[in-house]
């Protein structure tokens, strides 16, 4: 019993890992531009497309080839607060949310005309790796290396936001926008960069997910739901509780999904999620 | 230095500045007097590229500035304190002073300009781990101002520094505000007090309703009765 329970533990921190990658990334967008990006998710299955047609094409393994997707990420970030959002920045939120979920819809249809809408997996040498712990505990090593991976994502941004030039900037746009102009920053092109940086993660956590896990085209919405959700748990704009909530998301839904019977184990997460909400709706570490 | 002409702008709707003329020289302290909702804000944010103009121009240094980008008008020498502060309250008062500093040009005298802000306002070295969010109302305007001046400018512009301030601090931002000017810092004023702009300005120009209704050294305004009848919104 206790050997399950703590084989469910890890596994959900680890699974949580790979929430607090797609979730900081998403804290990243919204906190510079102000919006929430629907289409999150979906740039992620995106990534991983992506990945998966380097692999067909020129049997590129998706960690290697985030050289290659990185960068298109970015570009796509860059386009996408430039010409769509950046426009309707200023209009009804109603009709931001409005087109970014109509970007949800592009992308999702787009990946479904051209890769069809079979689950596949994408072939990774790492796939069956397992280190072993002791003699009982037995973690996949690419979920090891995307719990890593968000630990040392999440340490980038810590450095880059509050020790660096760069970092003050992004957070003086976050904070009052109009002061940061008269600062002399260009408040558009800040924001332009940090969501194309911030899209661009994307392709990261794309590879660090792949191995292992099955995908398709609708699966987005999924990781748009969850790190939105870890983003207003760990209250919008603190990383830090950001990244907890996420790992914390994790581990219910892994506890959840082998203690509650059935189906119903995954309600767990949503459950945790309204308590926060009504207990804490300020974030789980900010001071109200 | 600079030249405003003709400028006419507004928000959506109506002209809220119709016309408006303005010239301000190397050296001088310019008072931007008037009522409530005269322009007073708007024609400033239009000079620093927050807001752009339906017609007219502007020129600063002998160069048109009238569709440069906010970021271009703080690199070329002029900086605005805008009304109610705007600090960056959960930055410390450090970072909020670095940040004024941040542009390309004004980045490599960052420690130099630090050392004058403190000098100039002693509390904000005491206060410098400190959010800026935690201050008083005077001592966010200090911090507004010394934010302002690590950007190097060489017209400053502050948008009611007064506002909502303690007499004691208001007495110490226009002393600080006169040693700038002294110092050969070129300065345009906006004020709602009205003698204390006066008493430190060595020209005035008054808004009313959008347009200039009067202009003339200080001298002049003090004694015309316009004034105080434009002031009122009369
Ligand atoms: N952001 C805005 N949107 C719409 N109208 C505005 C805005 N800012 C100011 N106004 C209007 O423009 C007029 C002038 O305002 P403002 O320039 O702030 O005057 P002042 O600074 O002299 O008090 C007022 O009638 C005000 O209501
Ligand atoms: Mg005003």
């Amino acid at each position: 019993m206790t050997e399950l329970l703590i084989q469910t533990v890890v596994q959900g921190l680890l699974v949580g890992g790979g929430y607090a990658l797609v979730a900081l990334s998403l804290g990243l967008t919204y906190n510079v531009s102000g919006i929430i990006n629907f289409a999150h998710g979906d740039f992620l299955t995106l990534a991983m497309y992506l990945a998966l047609a380097l692999q067909t094409a020129w049997a590129l393994d998706p960690y290697v080839s985030t050289v290659i997707t990185f960068p298109l990420l970015f570009v796509s970030g860059v386009a996408l607060y430039w010409f769509l959002l950046r426009p309707v920045a200023r209009s009804q939120l109603l009709m931001v949310i409005q087109l970014t979920l109509g970007v949800t819809f592009v992308l999702q249809n787009g990946i479904l005309m051209v890769f069809g809408g079979q689950p596949v997996r994408v072939p990774s040498d790492w796939e069956a790796s397992l280190l072993i712990l002791g003699d009982s505990l037995f973690l996949r090593t690419p979920q090891v290396l995307a719990f890593a991976g968000s630990l040392l994502l999440a340490l980038l941004l810590w450095i880059v936001l509050d020790h660096t030039e760069t970092g003050r900037r992004i957070r003086a746009v976050h904070q009052n926008p109009r002061a940061a102009a008269l600062m002399g920053i260009d408040v558009p092109r800040v924001r332009t960069l940090t969501f194309g940086v911030g899209i661009g993660i994307q392709a990261i956590a794309g590879a660090l997910l792949i191995p292992g896990t099955p995908i398709e085209p609708g699966q987005g919405f999924r990781y748009t739901v969850i790190p939105l959700m870890a983003l207003v748990m760990g209250g919008l704009s603190d990383f830090r509780g950001i990244y907890l909530a996420a790992i914390l998301i994790g581990v219910t839904e892994a506890l959840g999904t082998v203690f509650v019977s059935g189906t119903s184990g995954m309600i767990v997460p949503y459950a945790l999620f309204v308590l926060v909400l009504l207990l804490r709706p300020q974030g789980l570490f900010r001071r109200a | 230095m600079l030249e405003v002409a003709g400028l006419t702008a507004g928000y959506g709707g109506p002209n809220v500045l119709e016309d408006v003329s303005l010239d301000v020289e190397a050296g001088e302290l310019v008072g931007l007097l008037g009522a409530n909702n005269a322009g007073k804000s708007t024609l400033i944010n239009c000079i620093s590229g927050v807001l752009r103009p339906r017609a007219g121009s502007i020129r600063f240094l002998g160069e048109d500035i009238t569709r440069a980008k906010p970021s271009d008008i703080v690199s070329r020498g002029i900086v605005q304190v805008p009304e109610g502060r705007q600090v960056f309250p959960r930055m410390s008062v450090l970072d909020n002073l670095l940040l004024g500093g941040t542009t390309a040009v004004a980045r490599p005298r960052r420690a130099d300009r630090l050392e004058q802000v403190f000098t100039l306002f002693p509390r904000l070295k005491e206060r410098r781990p400190q959010y800026a969010g935690t201050l008083s109302g005077g001592e966010q305007q200090m911090l507004a101002i010394g934010r302002a001046m690590m950007g190097g400018p060489k017209l400053l512009m502050l948008d009611e520094p007064s506002l909502g301030l303690s007499p004691l601090f208001v007495q110490t931002i226009f002393r600080a505000l006169r040693e700038l000017n002294a110092q050969g810092l070129t300065i345009l004023l906006v004020e709602q007090n009205l003698n204390l702009t006066l008493s430190c300005a060595v020209r005035g120009v008054v808004l009313e309703r959008g347009q200039v209704a009067l202009a003339g050294t200080s001298a002049t305004l003090r004694a015309d009765p316009r004034t105080r009848q434009a002031y009122l919104g009369l």
